[in-house]
């Protein structure tokens, strides 16, 4: 049993690399210039976001599930990735110019995130039912969306098209710049992520259960917003929103991992969630001479079904 | 040693006043009462969910107070067998279990060699070796509440309290469970289980002293005889 899920870590770990490879290949053979400039400038910023943000996606929906208990959470159905947005939108549209910098792009992105999860969450304390937390899911994001499209029709052209670019989610907007910060910010997730293992095993019998068991049960779930903002805020900033990964890697890994020791989800979701990434920009990059797709646009085809399928089978 | 003193047991009103009582270790007993007379609520407050309204009781070496500010140290104290268990996907039964240990792990959660043993002597002690392996979703509601005894008795503490731990359970297995508890308060000293129950007359042929609930008082009767519990009732 355990031997098996290590197998499959070792392998998905594996398959990882080669993609990683073939996703330096593809990108040059696209770019056809074989200069370490391109290669540090763009390719290695372009690989580490698919990485990055596919690793921390997983992780805060496999953290939010666990929060909620709930497998169909996930930071794009319950509107955490639409707090960042409109964050990011309010600091553009309405921040004075000096005040656009890394530094307050990524935290507006991470309160947005934060208060987005922390709203909805103090909603699922009144609702009883998946459907109804994910259709406030629903109705909180074209609220954001709303709010956003009202704040665009004062600002100017250029920046609407920014935030329009911007919100279509896009593995290539990140720099060589801004690369060490998004790592910096995801490897962090992760690392404090392991510490609560323990927790997050408890925490799936359900609060009372997981209280009687020893865990402080109030600081973790504090702890697991946090992160969950964090993660889900930054890569929401550098990569815009980003859907389905964040709900289906984490089912995926239950699937087919058949455990719930989250020292084994986390590291799985971790690793599944890379390399979704990294291959959905490989099929942007060979689909690319006859169209150039958004990256939402590949997750929802694979993703959406899946999901489709993920709720269909809880009946 | 359960040593209850002027406790007033409750949520908004007092539901159940106590006096005195003192509880030795190394017995079971059952708690037994009608419908609607407060076991559980009881129960909530012996596991320290439930803050007494009034006055205290000690599990051995530690105040019920002590053990509510500390849900660490409580996990190693008392352990508590919910009457329902609804299993989780994906959480196989030998995995449950060996959430009991949880209080008794480092911060990533890692079982020991001598965890897995322990998990694996009480499947097999209550026949549950051959379903380790199974979905806790998939499971009978009966091999749920022996799963959730069988975890309850890894956590390995001094105090283990169960809420109706036999309803789902037939006859054979009503009689596994009273000889397993009966077995785990005398492996080790200083072990106490109290159990709420409905079934009078398997108590009585065991010999259990019970705990009964009755118009807002508790009165523990050591060497119970039916028309004793009968005239409480």
């Amino acid at each position: 049993m355990k031997q098996r899920s290590i197998q499959l870590l070792i392998s998905t770990g594996i398959l990882l690399l080669v993609l990683t490879w073939v996703h330096l290949f593809v990108l040059q053979q696209a770019n056809g210039a074989n200069s370490s400039m391109i290669f540090w400038e763009f390719q290695v910023p372009r690989l580490l976001s698919a990485l990055l943000a596919g690793a921390g996606l997983a992780l805060s929906g496999l953290l939010m599930q666990n929060l909620f208990q709930n497998p169909m959470a996930g930071p794009y159905v319950l509107g955490v990735n639409s707090g960042a947005s409109l964050f990011i939108a309010i600091l553009v549209l309405g921040a004075a110019p000096t005040f656009l910098n890394e530094f307050s792009y990524v935290s507006a992105a991470m309160i947005g995130a934060f208060l987005a999860a922390s709203f909805m969450f103090v909603v699922s304390k009144r609702v009883q039912n998946i459907q109804s937390l994910l259709v406030i899911g629903l109705m909180f994001a074209s609220f954001t969306g709303a709010i956003e499209a009202v704040l665009q029709s004062f600002a100017a052209p250029e920046q609407v098209k920014q935030l329009f670019i911007w919100n279509m989610g896009s593995l290539q907007q990140m720099s060589a710049a801004q690369a060490p910060w998004m790592a910096t910010l995801v490897i962090f997730g992760i690392a404090t992520t392991l510490f609560l293992v323990k927790g997050l095993n408890a925490m799936v019998l359900g609060d009372a259960h997981a209280l009687q068991l020893g865990v402080k049960v109030k600081q973790l779930k504090i702890v697991i917003l946090f992160v969950t903002a964090l993660l889900a805020g930054s890569i929401t900033a550098y990569c815009g929103p980003i859907a389905f990964v964040g709900l289906a890697i984490p089912n995926l890994a239950r699937a087919l991992l058949k455990t719930q020791d989250h020292l084994l989800l986390i590291l799985f979701s971790v690793l599944a969630g890379s390399f979704f990434l990294v291959a959905i920009d490989v099929l942007i990059l060979l689909l690319d001479p006859w169209l150039s797709l958004p990256v939402n646009v590949l997750t929802a085809v694979i993703g959406a079904p899946y999901v489709a399928y993920l709720m269909l089978r809880q009946r | 040693m359960i040593s209850i003193q002027q406790a007033q047991v409750g949520y908004q009103t007092a539901l159940i006043d106590i006096a005195q009582l003192a509880l030795p270790a190394g017995q079971i007993y059952a708690l037994i009462g009608r419908n609607g007379s407060g076991k559980s609520t009881l129960l909530q407050s012996l596991i320290g969910q439930l803050p007494l309204r009034a006055g205290s009781i000690s599990v051995g070496a530690f105040s019920l107070e002590e053990l509510q500010k500390n849900a660490a140290l409580r996990a190693t104290q008392v352990s508590f067998v919910a009457s329902m268990f609804t299993g989780v996907e994906a959480l196989t039964l030998r995995a449950y279990v060996s959430l009991g240990r949880v209080p008794h792990l480092g911060a990533f959660g890692r079982l020991q060699a001598t965890d897995l043993q322990f998990v694996d002597k009480v499947l097999q002690a209550l026949n549950l070796s051959d379903l380790a392996q199974k979905d806790t979703r998939k499971l009978s509601d009966g091999e749920r509440q022996l799963a959730s005894l069988a975890r309850a008795i890894v956590q390995d503490t001094p105090l283990m309290v169960l809420d109706e731990p036999a309803s789902f359970l037939d006859y054979f297995n009503r009689e596994l469970l009273l000889d397993q508890l009966q077995q785990w308060v005398q492996q080790k000293s200083e072990r106490t289980a109290i159990f709420s129950s409905h079934d009078i007359d398997l108590c009585l042929q065991k010999g259990i002293p019970m705990l009964v609930l009755h118009h807002q008082k508790l009165t523990l009767l050591a060497k119970p005889t039916k028309q004793e519990v009968m005239a409480l009732l």
